[in-house]
C-alpha cells in the first residue's frame, strides 16, 4: 500500500451543542488543522448510529470521527452515555471483520475547545495517514 | 382454544426441491418455516422460499369463476362456467379434436398434470398437450435421451458436494437454484475445481479456478474444443468408452477440427484458459456437469445437450456418484409435468403416443380410443392459432403472455381464438384475454405431489383451505370432465390419482403416498419395495442397447447474429428475487423491493459510446418489437452483449426474442437474439 | 422411566389440571419435528424433546413472535411452553421488551443432553428454570472464536470477505433470529444496503444484525444453522456475548429486571473502566 503523499478522506460527526460549536471556535480564532476532514453536523453524537459510520468506511472514508458533548453536558442529558457504549461494540466488531477500530474515533470537546478540536482532527489525521487507504477491495468481491 | 400446526411441504418456486413447513394458526397462514431434516434444504431456504406464503393470500387472488361478456369479467357459478366451458369445447370436440390445444402446468402437481393430460387424450381427443418445458428443457428431454436414454438429471444435488471438479455452463445457480448452488460452494470448500462457463459474470464466478467467457450461442464450439484438447492429451477414459458407448469414431472426427486457436476464433475463450479448464475437467476423479438454460434455450438446444452428455461419457463421467450430466429444472415440478405426460408425444413415464402397444395398454385402462396423430408443442400451437387452425384452448397455470417469445405474436395467437379458458389462481396477462377464467388453489390449500430436479417424488400438504370458492385444480378437471360426459375422472383424492400413475407408469410403479410421508423417493422407483435411484446409468444406459451414444456435432450459427442494423446480442433470464413471469414474486412485497422492475444490463463501454448512464431509461428494439426499460450500467455483461431479466410484464423481455425453433426440440431462441439500443431521450 | 415420559405426563398433568390451557412443544409426525400447539391430552404421545427447532422465533411475514402472536390471538389464556435453556433465555429478552407475557407463560424447563450441547455449541444447555432432566456443563472454548482471533487484520478481512461473498440475502438469519423482532428492518432499507445486488454491501448487510443482536443474543445459534451457504455467524456472536459481558457485566437472557445496556445511561448500566477513558 503506497502511503507517501496519502490524503487520507476523514468524517467527523460533530454534535450541534458541543462538537460543532467546538470546530466552530476552532474556525474562527483561526486555528491550523489538516484540511482532510469533512464535518456533518447531528444533533447529538447519540444519533450516529453505528450504521453510519460503517456505511461511510464502506463507501471509501478513511477514518470517522465522532465528536460529542463531555459525560454530564449532554444537551439531551445522556445522549453521550448510549453513544459511548455503541462505540465500544461498534469498534469490537470492526476488530473482528479485520477493520483496524482505530480507523474510528470516538472524542468529547466542548464548545469552548477550539484548540482540543484542532488537536483531535490533526492527531486524528495522522493516525489515518499512518494507517493508508481503507482497503475497501479488500472487502468488496 | 387457539389451533397452530406447522404443515411440512415442498416449494412452489424453483426445481431444487427444497422442503419447508407452512405455520398455521387458527386456519390461517402466518408464516414460513425450513425444514432441518429435509435432504436438500436442510433447514435453509433462499428468499423466495421463505416468503412463499405471502402470494397465496394475496387479495389478487381468483376467488370466483369469470366469464367474459361484453368485454367485461363478471362472476359466475362453478356450474355456469363448466357448463359453459363443456358446451364450448363439445362443440369444437365434435368438429375437429385436433382444433383444441391444451397447456398443462410446470406449477401443478403431478396428479394434476396426468389429469390435464388424459382429459386432452380421453375426453378432447387431442395429443395437442405441453407446457413450459417445451421453453426450457425441451432440448434436455430430446438431447439426453438420444445420448443415454433417460432425459433427466443424472444425479442427485446432495452427491455435488463430493465432486472434484465442477463445471458450470449456462447456468446462474446461485440465482436460480439457491439451494443447489449451496453445494456447489461446499465443494468448492472441499477443495474441488470450479469452472464456470457464461458470457456474463454471475454470483459463482466469484468462486470460479475458470470463467470462460463464451459469446452467445457457441456452446457446442466450446465444448468440441474441450474434447479436442481431451483427446489431443490422451484424457479419455478409453476403458469407459470401450465398455459402455457407441459412436465414438463419429464423435472423434467431429471435434478434429475444434483446435483450441478455432474455438477461441468462434468462442472469444482465449485458447490457454480452454487448455487448462479442460484438463482440470478431464484430470478430476468425479466431475459433474451442471447446466440449464443457457444450453437448452437455442435453435442449437439439443446439439447443446448432446454434447455435454459427449464431453461427460467422453471422461466416463456418467453412471457414478458426484459425476454427470445434470440439467437443472427451472420449476417446481416441470420434471414432474414432463413424467406425466403433458406433452404432445408421450404419455406418462414418456411413453410414446406413437407406440401401438403403449397406445392400447392406456386406452383399455381408459376405456377409450386414443387419438394416434402427434399434437403441436407450445410455439406451434400459437402458430396455429394465428392461422386459426386451432379455435379452443385450456391454459392450465401457464402465462404464454409473458413467457413465451415474441409476444406481440402470442397475443395474436391467442386472440385469434374463438374459445379461450384459463385457469389460474390469479388474473394474469393470459387471463385477461379468456372468455371464461376458473380460479385455482395454489400449493397451500391442496394436496398432491411435485417432481423436483433431481427426480425426487415428494410431499405438498393442504395447509389451509381453498380461498373463496377456489378449488384445487385436479377437482376442476375431474369436474369438467364430469360435465361433458367422461366416466374416467371418479377420483376421490390425488392419493388414488396416484395409484393410477404407479400402475401405469413404470418409472413411478412403487410411488404411493404412504412412502412418501416420510420422505420422498427418486425415479425409477419400479416396486413397492425399491428404494430409488439416486443416480442413473449405473452399470448400463437407460438407452435400449444400453449403450451411450456419442455424437458428432457441428457447431452451428445462432439462428438471428448482430449485424448493422441491429448491433447488440440481446440475452435473457432470471434473477434471484423474481420468478418466471412475476405472478407470485410481484405480489410479495420483500420481492418486490428488492428488485421493482426490469432493467437492461449493458456493459460501460457500450453505455459510455450511447450517452447512456445508469438509471437511464433506453429503447431497446429487435424485428419482433420494442421496450422502453432502465439502464444498468454493469461489468458482468461483456461489450456488445446486454441482459434483461424477462419477470416483468412492463418491460418484458419476451416482446424482442426470437420464435426461431430449435428443429427436433421446438424449444425458442430465448438467449440469443440481434438488438439495438438508444437512449431514450428525455421529453 | 426415560425423559420424554416425564415431559410428557408433566404436560398431561398441567393441560388435566387446567393450569394452562395449552402446551406448545416439538411434535413428531412422519418422522418430520416441528413446533405444535398441543391442546388434546391424546396427542401428547407426539410431543418429543429435540434441538432441531427452538419455540421462539419471529412468525414471518406476520413479524410476529409465535409466542406473542398466540397469547394476543388467545387473549385468556395461559400456555406452557416447554423449554430449553436458550429458549428461556430468549423469552427473557422478549419479555425485557414487552414483546410477552411471561405471567400467561409457564415455563417446562429441560437440561439438554451433552450431545446437543456440543452440536449447539452451546455454553448454557438448560434453563434457569429447569423442571426435568439433569443439567450437563456447557461448552467452553471455541474453535472458530479462537482461529478468527488467531487471525491477522487483513486474514480477518480475506476471511470475511470469502464468507460475506456466499451472502444470497435470503435473510434466513435474520428470519430465525428470536431477537430479530423489527417491523421495519434495517437489512431491508436502501439506505444501508443497496436493494436487488448480490452478494449484499459487504459488510454493511451483516454487521446490521451483529450490531443490533449484539447485547440481545442469547447463542442459540440458529441463524447459522439457517444460513444455505454456512456463513459462520455464531462465531461474531459469541465474541460479542464475551464483549457485553465484560464491557457491561451483562448476560442477555438472565435476569427479566435487568435491561439491556445499550438503551440505558452510564449511571444504570455503567462500563468498565479501562473503555471509559475516550476524550477525558
Amino acid at each position: 500500500m503506497d502511503k507517501k503523499g496519502f490524503e487520507p478522506k476523514i468524517l467527523a460527526f460533530c454534535c450541534n451543542w458541543c462538537a460543532y460549536a467546538g470546530a466552530d471556535l476552532a474556525g474562527v480564532s483561526r486555528m491550523q488543522y489538516p484540511p482532510n476532514i469533512r464535518i456533518i453536523r447531528v444533533m447529538c453524537s447519540g444519533r450516529v448510529e453505528p450504521e453510519l459510520v460503517v456505511k461511510a468506511l464502506s463507501l471509501g472514508t478513511d477514518g470517522v470521527l465522532v465528536l460529542g458533548c463531555h459525560i454530564g453536558d449532554c444537551h439531551y442529558i445522556s445522549g453521550n452515555h448510549r453513544t459511548v457504549k455503541r462505540m465500544a461494540i461498534l469498534e469490537r466488531i470492526l476488530g473482528y471483520l479485520g477493520i483496524d477500530p482505530a480507523r474510528v474515533k470516538l472524542e468529547w470537546v466542548s464548545a469552548a475547545e477550539g484548540a482540543r478540536f484542532a488537536q483531535v482532527v490533526s492527531d486524528f489525521t495522522s493516525k489515518i495517514k499512518e494507517l493508508g487507504p481503507i482497503p475497501l477491495q479488500e472487502l468488496r468481491p | 382454544m387457539l389451533e397452530y400446526k406447522n404443515v411440512l411441504t415442498t416449494c412452489p418456486y424453483c426445481g431444487a426441491g427444497c422442503n419447508f413447513y407452512l405455520q398455521v394458526m387458527n386456519g390461517k397462514l402466518i408464516g414460513v418455516m425450513p425444514c432441518k431434516s429435509h435432504t436438500v434444504s436442510q433447514g435453509k431456504l433462499c428468499v423466495k422460499g421463505w416468503n412463499a406464503a405471502e402470494f397465496v393470500t394475496s387479495k389478487d387472488r381468483l376467488t370466483k369463476p369469470l366469464i367474459k361478456r361484453g368485454g367485461n369479467f363478471a362472476e359466475a357459478s362453478w356450474d355456469e362456467a363448466l357448463d359453459t366451458i363443456a358446451k364450448k369445447l363439445k362443440e369444437h370436440r365434435d368438429v375437429d379434436p385436433d382444433s383444441i390445444a391444451v397447456l398443462s402446468s410446470a406449477k401443478c402437481t403431478n396428479e394434476e398434470n396426468y389429469l390435464m393430460m388424459k382429459f386432452a387424450r380421453v375426453v378432447l381427443g387431442t395429443n395437442s398437450v405441453d407446457h413450459c418445458a417445451r421453453l426450457c428443457h425441451a432440448s434436455t428431454v430430446v438431447g439426453l435421451v438420444q445420448s443415454f436414454g433417460s432425459g433427466a438429471m443424472t444425479n442427485s444435488v446432495r452427491e455435488l458436494e463430493y465432486a472434484d471438479c465442477i463445471l458450470v455452463i449456462g447456468s446462474n445457480t446461485t440465482e436460480q437454484h439457491p439451494l443447489i448452488a449451496r453445494y456447489i460452494l461446499r465443494a468448492t470448500e472441499n477443495g474441488a475445481k470450479l469452472i464456470v462457463i457464461d458470457p456474463r459474470a454471475i454470483p459463482l464466478t466469484y468462486f470460479a479456478d475458470y470463467h470462460l467467457k463464451q459469446k452467445p450461442g457457441t456452446d457446442v464450439a466450446v465444448f468440441n474444443g474441450f474434447m479436442n484438447v481431451i483427446l489431443s492429451d490422451g484424457l479419455e477414459d478409453k476403458e469407459f468408452i470401450k465398455e459402455r458407448t457407441e459412436g465414438f469414431e463419429e464423435l472423434k472426427e467431429a471435434v478434429k477440427e475444434y483446435t483450441p486457436e478455432r474455438v477461441e476464433e468462434i468462442t472469444g475463450i482465449p485458447r490457454d484458459k480452454l487448455i487448462e479448464a479442460a484438463r482440470t475437467y478431464a484430470g478430476a476423479k468425479r466431475a459433474s456437469l451442471i447446466y440449464s438454460m443457457g444450453i437448452t434455450q437455442h435453435t442449437t438446444g439439443v446439439d447443446n445437450v448432446s454434447s455435454s452428455a459427449n464431453l461427460a461419457m467422453l471422461t466416463g463421467n456418467v453412471g457414478k456418484e458426484s459425476t454427470g450430466v445434470n440439467p437443472l429444472r427451472g420449476q417446481n415440478n416441470v420434471q414432474g409435468a414432463c413424467d406425466m405426460g403433458a406433452l404432445p408425444n408421450v404419455y406418462s413415464g414418456y411413453q410414446s403416443v406413437a407406440d401401438e402397444k403403449v397406445r392400447a395398454k392406456f386406452g383399455s385402462a381408459w376405456n377409450v380410443e386414443l387419438p394416434q396423430k402427434p399434437g403441436l408443442t407450445v410455439v406451434e400451437m400459437m402458430n396455429e392459432a394465428d392461422k386459426g387452425n386451432i379455435k379452443a384452448m385450456y391454459i392450465m397455470g401457464e402465462n404464454p403472455m409473458i413467457s413465451d417469445p415474441d409476444t406481440s405474436h402470442v397475443r395474436k395467437g391467442l386472440e385469434n381464438l374463438e374459445f379461450l379458458v384459463v385457469q389460474d389462481i390469479f388474473l394474469t396477462e393470459t387471463a385477461q384475454l379468456a372468455d371464461v377464467v376458473l380460479p385455482a388453489t395454489s400449493y397451500a390449500e391442496k394436496e398432491g405431489t411435485f417432481t423436483s430436479t433431481e427426480r425426487l417424488v415428494q410431499m405438498v400438504r393442504k395447509a389451509i383451505e381453498p380461498l373463496g370458492d377456489s378449488k384445487a385444480d385436479w377437482e376442476i378437471i375431474c369436474n369438467l370432465a364430469k360435465m361433458m360426459g367422461s366416466r374416467e375422472f371418479g377420483y376421490s383424492s390425488p392419493a388414488e390419482i396416484m395409484d393410477e400413475i404407479a400402475s401405469l407408469t413404470p418409472s413411478y410403479g412403487g410411488i404411493v403416498y404412504d412412502r412418501l410421508r416420510s420422505g420422498g423417493l427418486h425415479w425409477p422407483c419400479p416396486s413397492r419395495e425399491h428404494t430409488g435411484t439416486p443416480y442413473l446409468h449405473k452399470e448400463k444406459f437407460t438407452r435400449a442397447n444400453g449403450k451411450g451414444k456419442f455424437w458428432g456435432i457441428e457447431f452451428k450459427e445462432p439462428a438471428e447474429l448482430p449485424d448493422e442494423e441491429y448491433p447488440f446480442t440481446l440475452t435473457t433470464g432470471r434473477i434471484m428475487f423474481h420468478f418466471h413471469t412475476g405472478t407470485m414474486t410481484r405480489k410479495t412485497e420483500l420481492l418486490n423491493r428488492e428488485v421493482p422492475t426490469g432493467y437492461v444490463e449493458v456493459a460501460p463501454k457500450d453505455a459510455a459510446r450511447l450517452g447512456l448512464a445508469n438509471g437511464e431509461f433506453a429503447l431497446v428494439q429487435t424485428r419482433r418489437g420494442q421496450i422502453k426499460i432502465k439502464a444498468l450500467v454493469t461489468e458482468r455483461v461483456p461489450e456488445g452483449v446486454i441482459f434483461i431479466p424477462f419477470h416483468f410484464a412492463e418491460c418484458a423481455a419476451n416482446v424482442l426474442t426470437n420464435p426461431a425453433l430449435d428443429p427436433k426440440a421446438k424449444i425458442p431462441e430465448f438467449k440469443v437474439c440481434a438488438a439495438k439500443l438508444e437512449k431514450v431521450k428525455v421529453s | 422411566m426415560s425423559m420424554i415420559d416425564n415431559v410428557q405426563n408433566l404436560a398431561r398433568e398441567w393441560l388435566d389440571s387446567k393450569e394452562v390451557d395449552a402446551i406448545f412443544g416439538l411434535k413428531e409426525q412422519d418422522g418430520y419435528i416441528a413446533p405444535y400447539l398441543f391442546t388434546d391430552v391424546g396427542e401428547l404421545s407426539c410431543l418429543v424433546i429435540s434441538n432441531q427447532y427452538r419455540l421462539c422465533y419471529t412468525c414471518r411475514p406476520a413479524k410476529e413472535n409465535i409466542l406473542s402472536l398466540m397469547l394476543q390471538t388467545e387473549p385468556n389464556a395461559k400456555i406452557g411452553v416447554v423449554v430449553r435453556g436458550c429458549e428461556e433465555r430468549a423469552l427473557i429478552e422478549l419479555a425485557k421488551r414487552g414483546q410477552v407475557d411471561l405471567k400467561r407463560i409457564k415455563i417446562l424447563g429441560v437440561a439438554c443432553s451433552k450431545e446437543d450441547a456440543e452440536e449447539c455449541r452451546c455454553e448454557k444447555p438448560y434453563p434457569g428454570n429447569l423442571v426435568l432432566g439433569e443439567k450437563v456443563e456447557g461448552v467452553s472454548g471455541d474453535e472458530n472464536v479462537n482461529a478468527l482471533l488467531s487471525k491477522s487484520l487483513p486474514e480477518r478481512r480475506a476471511f470475511w470477505k470469502h464468507e460475506f461473498s456466499k451472502c444470497i440475502k435470503c435473510y434466513g438469519c435474520r428470519n430465525v433470529c428470536p431477537m430479530c423482532i423489527c417491523k421495519d428492518c434495517k437489512m431491508e432499507q436502501e439506505l444501508y444496503t443497496e436493494t436487488g445486488w448480490l452478494p449484499p454491501g459487504i459488510p454493511m448487510f451483516h454487521f446490521i444484525r451483529f450490531y443490533h443482536i449484539s447485547d440481545r443474543c442469547i447463542g442459540c445459534g440458529e441463524c447459522e444453522k439457517a444460513c444455505p451457504v454456512d456463513i459462520p455467524l455464531l462465531t461474531i456472536f459469541k465474541l460479542l456475548q464475551k464483549d457485553v459481558k465484560d464491557l457491561f457485566d451483562y448476560e442477555a437472557g438472565m435476569d427479566v429486571e435487568q435491561e439491556e445496556p445499550l438503551l440505558t445511561t452510564l449511571d444504570e448500566t455503567p462500563m468498565r473502566e479501562e473503555v471509559m477513558d475516550v476524550g477525558v
